[in-house]
């Protein structure tokens, strides 16, 4: 088992799995950022463009997600890249961020319109009765289901092996197919996940628990 | 004045050019790669085409409701078992469900798949996704059925008991009937998760719906747009479920939600988010 745990591809996989994690949260925290401010601020039109955005990425498979998007980075179409791990990238923040859009939109929505208002009439701007009033209240309301999103990230980003990025997941599936073919690899990357997705589990609950009593 | 006029300042012009120019670039971005193509689309024509992807459905529409009714069969018990009892079960179900939901279900499922045979016990790949899609739904049901009991106030149970109702009486009678109709919002939602993951079994060779699109897109090489077109297909089912799921939540209390954590499609949609029995 030790032997595992310090093979370079072994950790290579490890780091690749939160790099890959922690780039796609990132990433889907900006977009969902961006997309829920349209969603709540935008015009008609573009309140449903969005729309159709989220709900359409949010309600099919990432794993059909990612491999269209590989076949459309490719060489063969767009050129852009045949690294299955930005294509992986790419993917994870777009699917991540339209459920990051619900949530941040559910958080500004939380806060009545009518502060918005009476921060007006004080005298604030459009721009700092959002930034004083509505930003603080809001980020109570989204942060642990932005903690829950990140746990369901990690648990996704195994799916990049599907289109075959090498994360943990596949260099267990590649280092069980070696000599001396032991299932002992498979095991390391369960405890794997477990040392990122566990310490996480808790976190959120605790800071649930908290901000539940400062409500 | 009114709030929207308060909230909403930017022109709608700007929101509109803007809308239409990321639409036309990323039709610009699809003609390029030659998306719209009539010799790609004109196979979807075909009744031929959709009886064979129906076939696929067919397939993948079986690994979900199998998978549903088993992990119902068990979810509910150990649900059950984590609310009610006390003592060791009642750490061993927690335990189990706390690992299991903290693992990626593509890693239950290759576990599933090669770590069985290891023990001497050859599975085929649709059951071993079957395995995996159960242990990993069962769990995440189990967490619902656990918050939606104990969303349900201990006065009600305690006044029941007090009436002279038994333990089991009180559970039939008074909890139970609450807490299904709270829990169902969230156990609709999972169920869409369990859709979309049926896809996962493409990756160890079963032939389901998406593995019919790739026999489909070797034939006529158009891969782009038969994942789109399965992309579809999946949209078609989950996103009335969705709505249902919505509406079903609507109108309830907050504090009479259940939603779990860590759960992609447990955390949205929802005005505010209550997380109940994670302590």
């Amino acid at each position: 088992m030790s032997d595992i745990l310090s093979d370079p591809l072994f950790v290579r996989g490890y780091v690749t799995t939160i790099a890959l994690s922690a780039g796609a949260l990132l990433a889907s925290l900006v977009i969902g950022t961006l997309v829920a401010s349209v969603r709540v601020w935008g015009g008609p039109f573009l309140r449903s463009l969005t729309g159709v955005y989220v709900e359409f990425f949010r309600n099919t498979p990432l794993l059909v997600q990612l491999l269209f998007l590989a076949v459309l980075l490719a060489p063969s179409n767009l050129g852009v890249t045949r690294d299955p791990l930005v294509a992986a990238l790419f993917g994870l923040s777009v699917y991540t961020g339209a459920y990051v859009t619900e949530v941040v939109r559910s958080g500004i929505l939380s806060v009545d319109p009518r502060q918005i208002e009476a921060a007006r009439t004080l005298g604030l701007s459009q721009a700092e009765a959002l930034r004083h009033v509505v930003l603080p209240q809001a980020i109570r309301t989204v942060i642990p289901p932005l903690g829950n999103l990140s746990i369901a990230l990690v648990k996704n980003s195994a799916i990049a092996g599907g289109i075959a990025a090498t994360d943990l997941l596949q260099v267990a599936r590649i280092l069980e197919a070696r000599p001396p073919f032991t299932f002992d690899p498979f095991i390391a990357a369960l405890f794997a996940y477990w040392t990122i997705t566990i310490p996480l589990a808790l976190a959120v609950s605790r800071l649930e628990r908290r901000l539940a009593f400062a409500r | 004045m009114s709030a929207a006029t308060v909230v909403r300042q930017r022109s709608p012009m700007f929101g509109r050019i803007s809308a239409a120019l990321v639409l036309v670039g990323a039709v610009l971005l699809l003609y390029a790669t030659g998306f719209f193509q009539e010799d790609k689309w004109g196979p979807f024509l075909e009744p031929s085409t959709w009886r064979f992807l129906g076939e696929g459905l067919a397939v993948t529409l079986v690994i979900g409701v199998i998978s549903l009714i088993l992990s119902l069969l068990i979810g509910v018990p150990l649900g059950m078992a984590r609310a009610g009892l006390t003592g060791p079960i009642r750490y061993v179900v927690g335990g189990y469900i706390e690992l299991v939901r903290a693992t990626p279900i593509l890693a239950i499922l290759l576990i599933t798949l090669l770590g069985l045979p290891r023990l001497g016990l050859d599975i085929e790949p649709f059951w071993a996704g079957v395995v995996a899609l159960t242990m990993y739904t069962s769990a995440v049901l189990g967490e619902i059925v656990r918050a939606g009991i104990g969303s349900i106030p201990r006065g009600e149970v305690e006044a029941a008991r007090s009436l002279g109702l038994t333990y089991r009486h009180t559970m039939r009678r008074v909890v139970l009937p609450q807490a299904l109709a709270r829990m169902t919002p969230a156990i609709v939602s999972q169920l869409i998760t369990l859709i979309k993951d049926t896809s996962l079994l493409f990756i160890i060779g079963v032939q389901e719906l998406v593995g019919y699109g790739r026999s489909f897109f070797n034939f006529y090489g158009n891969l782009l747009e038969t994942y789109f077109v399965i992309a579809v297909i999946f949209f078609l089912i989950n996103y009335p479920l969705s709505r249902v799921s919505r509406r079903l939540e609507s109108g309830r209390p907050p504090d009479e939600r259940v939603a779990i954590s860590g759960e992609e499609d447990q955390v949205t949609g929802r005005a505010d988010h209550i997380t109940r029995g994670t302590t």
